[in-house]
């Protein structure tokens, strides 16, 4: 162990206390009535917790962000799986890797963009709202951006379980092959039930993504109580300069949040660390 | 069978293609269509008045992201790769304890940091400037790439570094000469991530910024307010700020999607 060592882990160390730093800050905060009402804030205990439990519209917050999880859970691995088989069972490797990519560009473009390209293709009067009645409008808006999220996540899923087709033993294809197993069978028998490592995490990612929920939605509708998440909840509170409130909130996020992040990362060292 | 796969991924893949290519036609689209047209309708005419009108108004916004965005990256990545190489060969158990601080607060969403983190840049004087933004994202992005290094450090064998020590070489100069130069895919791969993650980002901007000026992301977000039904308006512009990000996907796609492959590996 070198002094040296220590120098070069000094920028890590100062962010990483800088991030522990703001988590105890906020837990602070949210402990206190800091509003636009009370610059001059004081210690109030959990009284500004049971203010934001009351709220309606925090309780909407919370069950659409749960809400949220589920659907992207639910149908991101399915289209995930669904186009990550469709991509296995083609020979030509390069067709493989560019379409592997293609499934995966919504990820490298920012959510605004995404978000107002679908805003004008779920449009009532020139989108697709045009024949199906307006898929932004009251309750529709919710699963019709969580159907956006599904399109823009997805490929995350698609890469993950192709990861883990690649991993299936040549011996055990080669085998089902000469049983006279056909593709459907083979995939349903011998290789998706080796891809469980894909599932847990395309479900932690998504899960995450979902309580992170925001770009997407308040691109598209701005902040709106059909769609609002968790984090849209805290950002209202914020721009307010309802400071307490939106730090309770954000307390609910990181406890949320840590319920996967903590075991993952617990998980993650014995592999990380060899 | 064979048919079956070519024509579902036809379907699923034309579901992928039908934003981009209303993102296009819908930029080139003059005025009078844009209000009458539906958004999938492509038109005749080409018309590259809006689109030069939004590059116009772009521009500035452009070259205050690139100025934030590529120092930020490749500082992360190589500040991250220098604590990852520190992590690497540290003996003492005290480092299990860090990694694991490290991880839990890279995954926390930081969306959760809104109101210490608007505190902090405002009572430091830095709230709604390219500063504040560059120092926010860096604050996230300097334990994401120790990360994300680390992962990839860690496959490499011991004994090139035993090589090096033996000679009596210092930790920086191993570091520098023997680890650095087999982590180009490693960089690469971090790098990428970071800049299209920095480019892309909305939310650090934008609870940092009073005007729309600061982030490219923020500016096309303006448009959805101020350009009320014209959508080649708004298409001009995600389509602009989407261009250097997609390119640089196209590009370097393989090291974005080994970076990806590397986030979900704690699980494998």
């Amino acid at each position: 162990m070198r002094i040296s060592l220590i120098f070069f882990s000094i920028p890590l160390f100062l962010t990483t206390a800088f991030l522990y730093v703001f988590i105890a800050w906020n837990l602070y905060y949210s402990f206190t009535n800091y509003s636009v009402l009370s610059p001059d804030y004081q210690f109030v205990g959990l009284a500004t917790y049971s203010q934001l439990f009351s709220d309606p519209l925090f309780q909407t917050a919370l069950v659409k962000t749960l809400l949220w999880i589920s659907v992207l859970v639910a149908l991101g691995n399915l289209v995930g799986l669904l186009t990550a088989s469709l991509i296995y069972n083609i020979n030509n490797a390069r067709a493989r890797n560019i379409l592997t990519a293609y499934f995966i560009y919504p990820l490298s473009i920012s959510l605004v963009a995404s978000g107002i390209i679908w805003r004008w293709l779920l449009d009532a009067d020139r989108g697709i709202g045009w024949f199906l009645g307006n898929p932004l409008q009251g309750e529709n808006a919710f699963w019709s951006i969580a159907l956006v999220s599904v399109w823009v996540y997805s490929g995350l899923a698609t890469l993950f379980y192709l990861a883990m087709f690649y991993n299936v033993d040549k011996s055990q294809l080669e085998s089902a092959q000469i049983d006279g197993a056909g593709r459907l069978y083979t995939m349903l028998r011998v290789v998706i039930p080796q891809s469980k490592q894909s599932l847990i995490i395309s479900t932690i990612f998504f899960t995450l993504f979902s309580i992170q929920m925001f770009d997407l939605p308040y691109s598209i509708l701005f902040i709106n109580p059909n769609i609002m998440t968790l984090v849209m909840y805290t950002f209202m509170k914020f721009t307010a300069f309802y400071l307490a409130v939106a730090s309770a909130a954000a307390v609910v996020i990181l406890a949320l949040s840590a319920v996967i992040v903590i075991p993952y990362s617990l998980f993650g060292l014995k592999k990380w660390i060899r | 069978m064979k048919f079956a796969i070519y024509l579902a991924i036809l379907a699923l893949g034309a579901l992928w293609a039908l934003p981009l290519y209303v993102l296009v036609i819908g930029a080139l689209k003059p005025l009078s269509e844009v209000l009458t047209t539906p958004v999938f309708m492509p038109s005749l005419n080409v018309d590259l008045a809006t689109l030069s009108k939004v590059a116009g108004e772009l521009a500035p916004v452009l070259l205050n992201t690139t100025i934030v965005v590529i120092p930020t990256a490749l500082g992360a990545t190589l500040i991250g790769a220098l604590g990852a190489y520190a992590l690497w060969r540290a003996t003492t158990k005290l480092k299990d304890v860090l990694l694991i601080l490290v991880a839990v607060s890279t995954y926390l969403p930081y969306q959760s940091a809104v109101v210490p983190l608007a505190r902090f840049m405002t009572q430091i004087g830095l709230f709604d400037t390219l500063y504040g933004i560059a120092l926010g994202l860096l604050i996230f992005y300097i334990p994401f790439a120790t990360l994300m290094m680390l992962i990839f450090i860690t496959a490499l064998p011991r004994t090139v570094v035993e090589a090096a020590e033996v000679d009596g070489a210092g930790e920086f100069a191993i570091f520098t000469r023997t680890v650095l130069p087999l982590l180009g895919p490693a960089f690469a791969s971090t790098a990428t991530y970071l800049t299209i993650n920095g480019w892309n980002n909305f939310f650090i901007p934008l609870v940092l910024s009073r005007t729309y000026n600061n982030h490219i992301t923020l500016k096309v977000f303006s448009y959805v307010g101020q350009s009320g039904n014209l959508y080649n308006e708004m298409f001009s512009a995600a389509l602009i700020a989407s261009l250097p990000p997609l390119l640089l996907f196209i590009a370097l796609g393989r090291y974005f999607i080994r970076g990806l492959l590397v986030l979900g590996s704690g699980g494998k």
